[in-house]
């Protein structure tokens, strides 16, 4: 790695030098000489303990009314640039920011390098950084990789702290750059910047020259995406960013390794579950597409019936796998678990809390953030394994290959026999299933407000045969995809917010059509009211960038369980209920969110309140995704 | 921002009761035709304002707890009374979306059974199945799958 190139001694004094050049000072505008403003002096004035307000020279930059002093060092090479290249070598796609001081020299690199200009990563402008954050949170579980979010100092990272808490709750690889421009507005500066998120990321650095910078953000990035996934944030001073290295080059990578199962686990298993009658393979959320397919390779190869983590969230079996369901018999007489519990073998991830309790420097010991979020979906075998701690996607290869060495050709037949018995099976008991399922949905189906199930019902034909994602949580708008849907794609359903979070649908949706927009899918948002009012600009977000993203209004005017929560305490206190819809409803005045979607540049329509005019708006909805732009229906519905 | 995990879970366990069943098919219970001596009109707006229609949905046959076609409580005027009556009422430890008690001074006899009588107004909107063109073709569809 090149040596950087330090042309002066960081901005104060190429400030200082600035300033006392004839052109320098003749450049500033201001009644407050920059480098008085820069200085410790001028903060000064601030009571002791306190951190100053900005002064007007600062606020004056800020808003533009001063222009910087004349050059006085050529920069051939900008760090940021060489930070750029780096990040389009480890695969990173999308940048999301909302604009800031604090990284205008990366910024400037990311849609100006290069000949022609950088278009990886692309920028991609948020209006808050929590839309940042959770649309990179949305991505990574619909790609299995992260993208990019990039903060402002510390007003960025304390906006974008809720979600970065759900990234790391849901264990999603999340790569986060802070820009710290420790000369500038002192508020935006902190002495450990990550220190305020530490708690709920995974790793984080502050480099302090630009060879730090460059490793770092590859560390980043391995971090982010090794067992336990989770966020990781380089902080990034803007005048690393500003350094001229002309010799820089992108470091060596070197992939990250994962934890796998010995040689000898691996053996047993594969002896387990080929001398077994009737094996099962159970399997949880897996890290990426890769990992789904060698789930499927290994279940064909040995005829194990499965179960699936598919209709909770991405990167599990497919739900209409022929192997896919409780197959012929089950009497299972060898269980493997794939990070959820088998019977014989349980084969999980680490957790997140031996490092959780290392980076909780301030002791808030989050209640729930200890206890495992896997491992608990409906599918528990009853007896279980210890759990081997290794990677379970990472060790797949390995059961597979001695799979493959162990196989005889007796066993081949045996299986390819079970496999039938199992594909007729499951196909019947979905069909089964189905055909009871919609006895259920069909309740209220001319009904208006809309039923939550007949938007889902009228949904499915028109998707079916589509590459869709499905990316907004559904638990609060009836979960009806579980039963009538086919999640078949380690993207198609993206699950919960991770710690049930408002403010996750339309963002982490925004996020997954990103993904999509490159890989020819769209998107489907069913959207919560309550939820896409914390950061409604993530709808200008996806118009403006044209993104493949269907969403549909689940309007129901208030927070439900909120609701019954209070109508509750007010029923034990005897005082009545009718008083319960303060604070808990969306009334007077009602909401209008197709307008709200116009006003922002997306088409839309609604509100809709006859259900014969669902299918319809839906078609249309399809169709304006297909073409790749965003789409909004407001459907007036149903409480839940 | 307010973090809901408990809430999530809450919904997500009701969600996950249907229906009373009877042979895996929605047992179906018909309208009860006991005397009803509230005022409907009443009720509407009762029915809205006390949020019976949050868990309940519109019609009373959505939501949570759906009841039209499983009329349980609600056979006679009495016994719904008697249900709104002896509903727990200690403080949950954590949050409750369940039914929640109505005790008399919270809500007095009349309008409880002008409530009554407008639930006894509801009548499913589902037609009949095989007239469900949408989902006679979800179910098609899943059987073609081979």
């Amino acid at each position: 790695m090149a040596k950087s190139q330090k042309t002066s001694v960081g901005r104060r004094g190429f400030l200082k030098s600035a300033a006392g050049g004839a052109a320098g000072a003749a450049a500033l505008v201001t009644a407050t000489p920059l480098v008085e403003a820069q200085t410790g002096e001028a903060r000064g004035t601030a009571p002791a303990g306190s951190v100053p307000a900005p002064t007007d020279a600062q606020l004056n930059r800020e808003a533009g009314n001063i222009r910087p002093p004349a050059a006085v060092r050529t920069i051939t090479r900008p760090a940021s640039d060489v930070m750029v290249q780096t990040l389009r070598e480890l695969g990173v796609e999308y940048a999301a920011a909302n604009p800031g001081s604090s990284f205008e020299a990366f910024q400037e690199s990311v849609i100006n390098y290069g000949h022609p200009p950088n278009v990886m990563p692309e920028w991609i402008t948020a209006l808050h950084e929590e839309s940042s954050v959770t649309m990179a949170h949305g991505y990574a579980k619909a790609e299995g990789k992260p993208m990019l979010a990039v903060l402002h100092g510390t007003i960025g990272i304390q906006h974008a702290a809720m979600s970065i808490y759900q990234a790391y709750y849901d264990k999603v690889p999340v790569l986060m750059i802070a820009g710290n421009d420790p000369d500038f507005i002192p508020a935006h500066t902190a002495i450990d910047m990550a220190g305020m998120v530490r708690s709920f990321t995974k790793w984080d650095t502050e480099p302090k020259t630009v060879d730090e910078a460059l490793v770092a953000l590859q560390r980043a990035y391995n971090e982010a995406i090794t067992p336990p996934m989770g966020p990781t944030l380089v902080v990034l001073s803007s005048e690393v960013q500003k350094e001229n290295v002309p010799n820089a080059k992108v470091p060596t990578y070197r992939p990250p390794q994962f934890p796998t199962i010995d040689s000898t686990s691996a053996k047993e298993i594969a002896k387990g579950l080929l001398a077994a009658q009737n094996p099962r393979i159970a399997v949880g959320r897996l890290r990426t597409p890769e990992g789904v397919k060698r789930a499927v390779e290994l279940a064909e190869l040995v005829g194990a019936c499965t179960s699936t983590a598919a209709t909770v969230g991405p990167m599990s079996f497919p739900q209409r796998h022929p192997l896919c369901g409780p197959g012929a018999d089950t009497a299972y007489d060898y269980t493997l678990g794939l990070e959820m519990p088998g019977a014989q073998v349980s084969i999980t991830g680490p957790e997140l809390a031996a490092i959780a309790a290392t980076r909780d420097v301030t002791n808030i010991k989050f209640a729930g953030i200890r206890t495992p979020a896997r491992g608990t979906f409906a599918g528990r075998a009853a007896k279980t394994a210890t759990p081997v701690e290794a990677d379970a996607e990472a060790s797949l290869p390995l059961i597979i290959a001695e799979v493959n060495r162990q196989l005889t050709s007796d066993q081949k037949g045996r299986i390819q026999e079970r496999s039938a018995k199992h594909a007729r099976a499951n196909h019947d008991a979905h069909v089964t299933a189905l055909e009871q399922a919609v006895l259920v949905k069909k309740a209220g189906w001319n009904g208006s407000p809309i039923s939550t199930a007949r938007i889902y019902a009228e949904l499915w034909p028109l998707i079916m045969k589509e590459d869709w994602c499905f990316a907004s949580p559904s638990a609060f708008s009836g979960s009806h995809n579980n039963q009538l849907w086919d999640h078949n794609k380690p993207y198609s359903y993206l699950g919960g917010q991770g710690a049930g979070g408002m403010g996750y649908g339309a963002p982490a949706s925004v996020g997954a059509a990103l993904a999509a927009k490159a890989r020819g899918r769209f998107v489907v948002n069913i959207q919560t009211d309550g939820d896409l009012n914390y950061a409604p600009g993530v709808l200008w977000t996806a118009a403006h960038h044209k993104l493949p993203m269907l969403s549909i209004m689940h309007n129901n005017r208030a927070w439900h369980q909120e609701y019954m929560f209070v109508e509750y305490m007010a029923g034990v206190r005897g005082r009545g209920a009718e008083r319960a819809i303060i604070g808990n409803t969306l009334r007077d005045p009602f909401i209008n969110y197709a307008k709200m979607a116009e006003t922002y540049g997306m088409a839309s329509e609604g509100p809709i309140h006859d259900p014969e005019k669902l299918s319809a708006a839906l078609e249309r909805g399809v169709a304006s995704v297909k073409r790749g732009e965003p789409y909004m229906i407001d459907v007036i519905t149903q409480p839940r | 921002m307010k973090t809901n995990t408990i809430s999530c879970w809450l919904l997500a366990a009701a969600l996950a009761l249907p229906l009373a069943t009877l042979n895996g098919q929605p047992k179906v219970v018909p309208a009860p035709t006991s005397p009803v001596t509230g005022n409907a009109a009443n009720g509407k707006t009762l029915y809205y304002d006390y949020g019976c229609y949050a868990c309940h949905g519109y019609n009373g046959e959505t939501g949570a707890r759906p009841f039209v076609g499983a009329w349980g409580h609600l056979t006679t005027e009495e016994t719904f009374l008697t249900f709104l009556r002896g509903r727990a009422n200690v403080a949950p430890i954590v949050p409750s979306a369940l039914m929640p008690n109505f005790g008399e001074d919270a809500l007095p006899d009349k309008q409880a059974k002008d409530i009554y009588a407008y639930i006894r107004t509801f009548k499913s909107t589902a037609p009949d199945l095989k007239n469900i063109r949408t989902l006679n073709a979800i179910v098609d569809a899943a059987k073609a799958q081979k």
